[in-house]
């Protein structure tokens, strides 16, 4: 009798119903992000693309998909690297402003000394230019800045150039045309978040530093920037992922080509080269895992610097 | 109680979920179904009829209800609903009243339209009837793919088995290696120099097609001729890809060899070489494509080029700003054969296998190529060079016949003359890709960014994402 008692007892757990009810999650985690990803990895090592309407593969090939997409090719250039160069540059050029700029400006709108007024509209027109579709916003960059645009236009008719300038054709001025874009589109997004950190940091503490005669760079560095340290980190690390996956504003904006001399080709747009016409599964498959590595490793380098120095 | 209540919520949960799973894959299958449910549901008589179609196992399926055409433009289908097609409530039907037709418009940059037929042929076999291509269009640069692979079908045993009057090439093409031939096309091209007649009469004195072409009839008198052009203040042509197909098509190797090699004709060489002196003397607009703005902008009177090249399609579908009834020059336009003779592009109609609509297909495809009088109406109304031997030559002849938009030259004859010189011969399945893909990265060292070899390797790379089987150099 006491036994039974006992093992009642125990059994009186609610944890399950917990588990259970987190069940769905995993559920639909496994049938859509972790099945898809190790298909992805076993789809890696076969030879399995179309060559018209003739279907070749699969068939097993080993490493053979990796090592041709680390080999240098005619002018010794290996082409992963360089699409994985060019994407680091795109997103550091957009993300590195995009977040000074949505640091200050949440500064700036949660200090209630500065008490802005019209938050509301500011973090609405702010927000904007997110709701537009990148592909149509790559679209208006792409009419704009065109060798007949309205840009060109206007500096023709200022005299400012004598021939018009083909903005879409130079290196620079395409990933800076592709930067803006993703910053506009970003810093909204990244401003809404960092406000919502620093509204949740107890008032108190800006107060105390106040009244201790902490000048307002002090507080920022001092009290601010630790205590938005979760939120930063997590805004960091989201914006590498989506930076690492860029693909539709440059996609849309060089007409899948990556102009010039693929410069602007990031490694999704790689990617998708060899998901148009010849379906190539497997090269695609390699790129994806190599696109997997890297955003892991670097995603815990991230975490790992940013949070360091302030553990403990 | 209590436990079993908490079960059966979390199983709810669970089955919820499987059920979203389920449904957002069917939810794929939702938009075909509902857009042939209207061809159903508006008109009264399809909807009795429709019924037994519906039963899988009725041993000969009747006609589909919905009748599907790929292409990658409006052209064909104004002429479609011109001639053929009957209007219902703003929707298009077979002359039977009853079965829809559903334009399936894919733009063909980049593959795009091949990618999207490629899916609907390789699925033909399993698609409901409603589903199936019906027919669709095929143009020069990739028409072997389609005609040597299984997907298509032989059209004479569907009921097209008079080829008497069509262009020879036009049939080659639509055949395979066996000679079976798959399907037809509504029009031939040979493609010809459209020279903008004031312009010619600044440059070379006259604006008299037989002695413009006396003046223009090898590559060298046309260089030359473009220096003198640059200097009056004008362009040669507007596009630094403009030239290509003259000399593309004169090719006497293929694209890629029996071991699939890439190779590069001389003929291909020779444009390049020609179009790195154009582009660097500005004679030409190194940064306007075929098909871009710059190149179309040149069109309008104020323009500034002397020559297009094209075919008939291309002065009466693709020159839309030179016949601006306000900025246009209609008129000041005239045609002759050029430094060499080639055609360019042109669709073709195939029948896929599969088709549920094989009589509807039949019937189109001898309409527009064997009925005299809807040939001739495409020559008239349309402005096209018809597949119809018969019929161009009536045109060809008649002294009364003439464009407004050539200021009353007579394209037909031209044309006619023309048809002899073009040869249907080394094309392969990759012509699209290495034609749009040469030009485009070979672009980018036009405008001098990047240099030849530079370029070139990036013409390579382009290719083996499309290709890998192609060996390049």
């Amino acid at each position: 009798m006491g036994n039974k008692l006992k093992t009642r007892k125990k059994g009186i757990s609610y944890a399950k119903w917990g588990y259970i009810f987190i069940l769905p999650f995993f559920i639909t985690y496994i049938i859509f992000t972790l099945t898809p990803q190790i298909m992805t990895i076993y789809n890696s090592f076969f030879e399995n693309y179309r060559n018209g309407l003739k279907q070749v593969g699969p068939n097993f090939v080993g490493l053979k998909n990796y090592i041709a997409l680390f080999t240098p090719d005619k002018t010794g250039t290996i082409g992963m690297l360089k699409y994985f160069g060019n994407t680091m540059i795109l997103w550091l050029m957009g993300a590195v402003p995009q977040i000074v700029v949505a640091l200050l400006l949440a500064v700036f709108f949660t200090s209630y000394r500065l008490n802005i007024k019209g938050q509301q509209f500011f973090k609405t027109v702010i927000y904007m230019p997110n709701l537009i579709m990148a592909a149509a916003f790559s679209m208006l960059f792409f009419t704009i800045f065109s060798t007949v645009g309205p840009i060109n236009q206007i500096l023709l008719a200022k005299g400012i150039v004598e021939k018009s300038v083909n903005f879409l054709g130079i290196k620079v001025s395409v990933r800076i045309l592709i930067s803006l874009m993703n910053f506009l589109m970003w810093f909204g997004n990244t401003t809404i978040l960092l406000m919502a950190g620093i509204q949740g940091i107890d008032q108190n503490m800006f107060e105390a530093a106040e009244i201790d005669g902490a000048s307002s760079l002090q507080v920022f560095f001092r009290v601010t920037l630790p205590l938005l340290m979760p939120i930063l980190v997590y805004t960091v690390i989201t914006a590498m992922i989506g930076g690492l996956q860029m693909f539709d504003v440059p996609q849309v904006l060089t007409n899948g080509k990556g102009t010039p001399d693929r410069a602007s080709m990031t490694m999704v747009m790689y990617l998708n080269n060899y998901l148009g016409t010849s379906k190539n599964f497997g090269m695609a498959g390699a790129i994806s895992v190599i696109l997997f590595l890297i955003s892991a490793g670097l995603s815990f380098f991230v975490y790992g610097s940013l949070t360091k120095q302030y553990k403990k | 109680m209590k436990k079993l209540i908490a079960l059966l919520l979390a199983l709810v949960m669970v089955f919820a979920l499987c059920a979203c799973g389920a449904s957002t894959e069917t939810g794929k299958t939702e938009p075909a179904k509902t857009e042939s449910e209207p061809a159903k549901t508006e008109s009264e008589p399809a909807k009795t009829e429709s019924e037994p179609a519906k039963t899988e196992s009725e041993p000969a399926p009747a006609e589909g209800k919905v009748f599907n055409l790929y292409a990658w433009n409006e052209e064909f289908i104004g002429f479609l609903k011109a001639y053929y097609a009957v209007e219902k409530d703003g929707d298009w039907y077979l002359p039977d009243g009853v079965t829809k037709i559903n334009f399936v418009i894919t733009p063909s940059d980049n593959g795009a339209y091949q990618q999207k037929l490629d899916e609907a042929l390789l699925a033909q076999a399993d698609a409901a009837d409603n589903d199936k291509v019906d027919l669709f269009l095929a143009e020069a640069d990739y028409i072997q793919k389609y005609a040597e692979s299984e997907y298509t079908q032989d059209i004479t045993a569907i009921g097209v088995t008079d080829f008497s009057n069509m262009y020879k090439y036009t049939v080659q093409a639509a055949s395979d290696e066996n000679g079976v031939v798959k399907g037809v096309s509504f029009q031939c091209c040979p493609s010809a120099l459209i020279y903008r007649r004031s312009i010619a009469k600044d440059v070379l004195g006259t604006d008299d097609p037989a002695e413009v072409q006396s003046l223009l009839d090898s590559w060298d008198k046309f260089n030359a001729v473009a220096a003198d052009a640059k200097e009056k203040g004008y362009y040669m042509t507007a596009s630094f890809a403009e030239t290509y197909r003259p000399f593309s098509n004169n090719c006497t190797t293929p694209w890629v060899n029996e071991n699939n090699e890439l190779q590069f004709d001389d003929q291909i060489l020779a444009w390049i070489e020609q179009t790195e002196v154009f582009c660097e003397n500005g004679y030409t607009l190194a940064d306007s494509g075929i098909w871009d703005q710059p190149k179309n902008d040149q069109m309008f009177a104020d323009g500034k080029t002397m020559c297009f090249f094209g075919p008939a399609w291309y002065f009466n579908f693709c020159m839309g700003n030179a016949q601006d009834p306000e900025k246009g020059c209609i008129g000041d336009w005239a045609i002759c054969e050029g430094p060499a003779a080639h055609f360019w592009g042109g669709t073709w109609m195939m029948a896929p296998a599969g088709t549920d609509n094989a009589e509807a297909v039949a019937e189109i495809m001898n309409l527009f190529t064997n009925n005299e009088e809807v040939c001739s109406k495409l020559v008239t109304e349309q402005a096209q060079f018809s597949n119809n031997m018969a019929v161009n030559a009536k045109y060809a002849e008649d002294p009364n016949f003439g464009s407004e938009f050539l200021g009353g030259q007579n394209p037909v004859a031209v044309f006619s003359a023309m048809t002899d010189n073009i040869k249907w011969e080394n094309h392969t399945i990759y012509d699209q890709a290495c034609n749009e893909d040469l030009q485009n990265n070979l672009q980018q060292y036009f405008q001098g960014l990047v240099d030849k070899e530079t370029a070139l390797n990036n013409y390579y790379l382009a290719l083996q994402e499309k290709y890998p089987e192609i060996v390049t150099p």
